[in-house]
């Protein structure tokens, strides 16, 4: 019997609010198989191992925590792939409100994407994105089929998605076709198509950028470099 | 086996020349063979889907997004809408209240792409992804900002848009029909009317589909289908086995599919340098 050795993968949460991590181990009983995932619900004290194929992050980095940029770089360090998982990893999210002033942690005034302290390889929106969504991702990743996964590949390349980029660089620019995936993507219903155009409600939208990555258009700006 | 052209129209597991075989589709205004409303039918009737998201023609060129569950239902979205029928938040609610737990999509491409993302990269819990079992992608050069093409063919032509009773696609041109009178008017002329964002759109047969549907002009009254999947070639093969579908192979034609995918590709790639 061959014994095929599992992917190592770390999970590391820098501060958010749980809902990506219960994500993560909600995929787990179908990924076992395949992976062996090092999670700090799984386990008592340090990670397992010194090196991880992948390291998937949770959470935005408050940029005025010094511990926080360095466990960053560790990761970063011992994991072949990082994986920015959620859209307040990936692009800030709903952390991008963070003004300080509140307890307990009146000093959270300014918090970044993890890709502003690391390089990440692939960037993965949803706030939470589903278990599924991993597992996707995973197969994917596995069968090296990285065609299907450019659209995260390039995500990682950007720090901030939204509606209001969304409106700007595909509405304004009079790019839109009025297909409506932006609003049947958007978790607060923060985009209501008024005669075929997307008009935003800016008062709802949490940034998670999920509109962006489905709207054919924006995707393409994403997909060819264009994005700013 | 890779296919010449697999890269710009997608995956490619069959391609077929099809046609429903049901008169009463038949007698609709169908688009072309009317191969997509009689699968669909195949896939409702034997209970593989419990609704069917199509568009369903209002007047003149355009149409509306509705949810078929008869079969009377879904053979009055047979044929074409000319404009992007977006399915938004109604949609979505529709399906959830109604409990439907397994649908079919008709759509354009671009909405294809959400679709089959939806379903391979559900970002959100509230997705539809796990309802959609099979999407159903028409080939696509563009819609139409509809205002314009409307006074356009009003100005130039008098007719107007509620006297249109059909508009068919030939290769080079569109056929307008008023009554019994046929307008053939070339396509050159009408792609100034096209959404800006169609001209960035580098996608012709909806790659992300299950199965993909347009026509090529060799082949009138035929649909051609291009399945993409075990999923596609089975809800194709399976309705081909229930009488519901004529089949023959199509691979000859697909050298018709590859330049028209060519052309919008190298369209899009000549606008983007200026639009984007
Ligand atoms: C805007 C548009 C542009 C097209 N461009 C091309 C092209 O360039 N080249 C080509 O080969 N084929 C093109 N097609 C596809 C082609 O015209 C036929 O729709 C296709 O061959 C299927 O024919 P059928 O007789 O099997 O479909 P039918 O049996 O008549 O069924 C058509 C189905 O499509 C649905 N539908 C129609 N319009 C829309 C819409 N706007 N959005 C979502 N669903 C819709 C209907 O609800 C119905 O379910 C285009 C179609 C559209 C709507
Ligand atoms: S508009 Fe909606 S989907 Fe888009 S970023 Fe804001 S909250 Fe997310
Ligand atoms: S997803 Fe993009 S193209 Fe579609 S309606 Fe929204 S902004 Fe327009
Ligand atoms: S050309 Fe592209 S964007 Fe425009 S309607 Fe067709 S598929 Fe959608």
């Amino acid at each position: 019997m061959r014994i095929v050795e599992k992917l190592r993968v770390l999970h590391v949460d820098v501060g958010g609010c749980e809902g990506c991590s219960v994500s993560i181990m909600r995929a787990y009983p179908r990924l076992m198989e395949r992976i062996d995932l090092d999670i700090s619900y799984l386990r008592n004290g340090d990670p397992k191992h010194d090196r991880y194929d992948v390291a998937l992050i949770t959470g935005g980095v408050c940029m005025n925590e010094p511990r926080i940029a360095e466990e960053l770089r560790e990761v970063r360090e011992k994991a072949g792939v990082i994986v920015a998982f959620g859209s307040c990893s990936a692009l800030g999210g709903i952390l991008r409100f963070c003004r300080g002033g509140q307890t307990p942690r009146p000093d959270h005034r300014n918090f970044q994407p993890i890709n502003s302290v690391i390089y990440v390889d692939y960037s993965i929106p949803g706030c939470p994105p589903t278990p599924q969504m991993l597992q996707s991702f995973f197969r994917y990743f596995m069968e090296g089929k990285e065609t299907r996964l450019r659209l995260f590949r390039v995500t990682a390349g950007v720090k901030k998605l939204s509606g209001f980029d969304l409106i700007d660089d595909v509405v304004l620019t009079g790019l839109c076709v009025g297909c409506g995936a932006c609003e049947l993507s958007c978790p607060t219903c923060a985009i209501k198509l008024v005669d075929k155009r997307p008009t935003l409600i800016p008062e709802r939208c949490i940034r998670c950028g999920t509109c962006y990555v489905r709207c054919p258009r924006a995707s393409q700006i994403l997909l060819g470099g264009v994005k700013k | 086996m890779t296919l010449p052209g697999e890269n710009l129209l997608g995956q490619i597991r069959g391609v077929y020349l099809s046609r429903a075989t049901d008169g009463d589709i038949l007698r609709r205004k169908v688009a072309s063979g009317g191969a997509v409303t009689a699968m669909l039918l195949y896939a409702l009737e034997k209970n593989l889907v419990d609704g069917v998201v199509a568009a369903k023609r209002t007047r003149g060129l355009a149409g509306e997004p509705v949810v078929a569950r008869t079969r009377e239902e879904l053979l009055e979205t047979a044929g074409n809408s000319w404009n992007i029928v977006p399915f938004e938040e109604m949609i979505k609610a529709r399906i959830e209240e109604e409990g439907l737990k397994r649908v079919a999509v008709v759509c354009l491409p671009c909405q294809a792409q959400l679709f089959g993302q939806m379903r391979e990269f559900p970002l959100l819990e509230a997705d539809l992804s796990c309802r959609v079992r099979y999407v159903v992608s028409l080939f696509c050069r563009g819609i139409f900002v509809f205002g314009a093409f409307i006074n356009h063919l009003q100005i130039r032509y008098g007719i107007r848009g509620e006297e249109i009773t059909n508009v068919r696609l030939g290769e080079g041109h569109l056929i307008i029909q008023r009554g019994r009178e046929e307008l053939v008017i070339p396509l050159r002329e009408v792609f100034p009317y096209l959404q800006t964002g169609c001209l960035i759109c580098s996608d012709y047969t909806g790659v992300w589909s299950d199965v993909s549907a347009g026509s090529v002009e060799r082949e009138p009254g035929w649909t051609l289908l291009i399945t993409r999947n075990r999923r596609g070639e089975k809800l194709v093969r399976g309705a081909e086995r229930e009488g519901y579908l004529e089949l023959r192979d199509g691979f000859h034609v697909l050298e018709d599919v590859l330049r028209g995918a060519k052309n919008k590709l190298e369209r899009a790639r000549e606008n983007m340098k200026r639009l984007l």
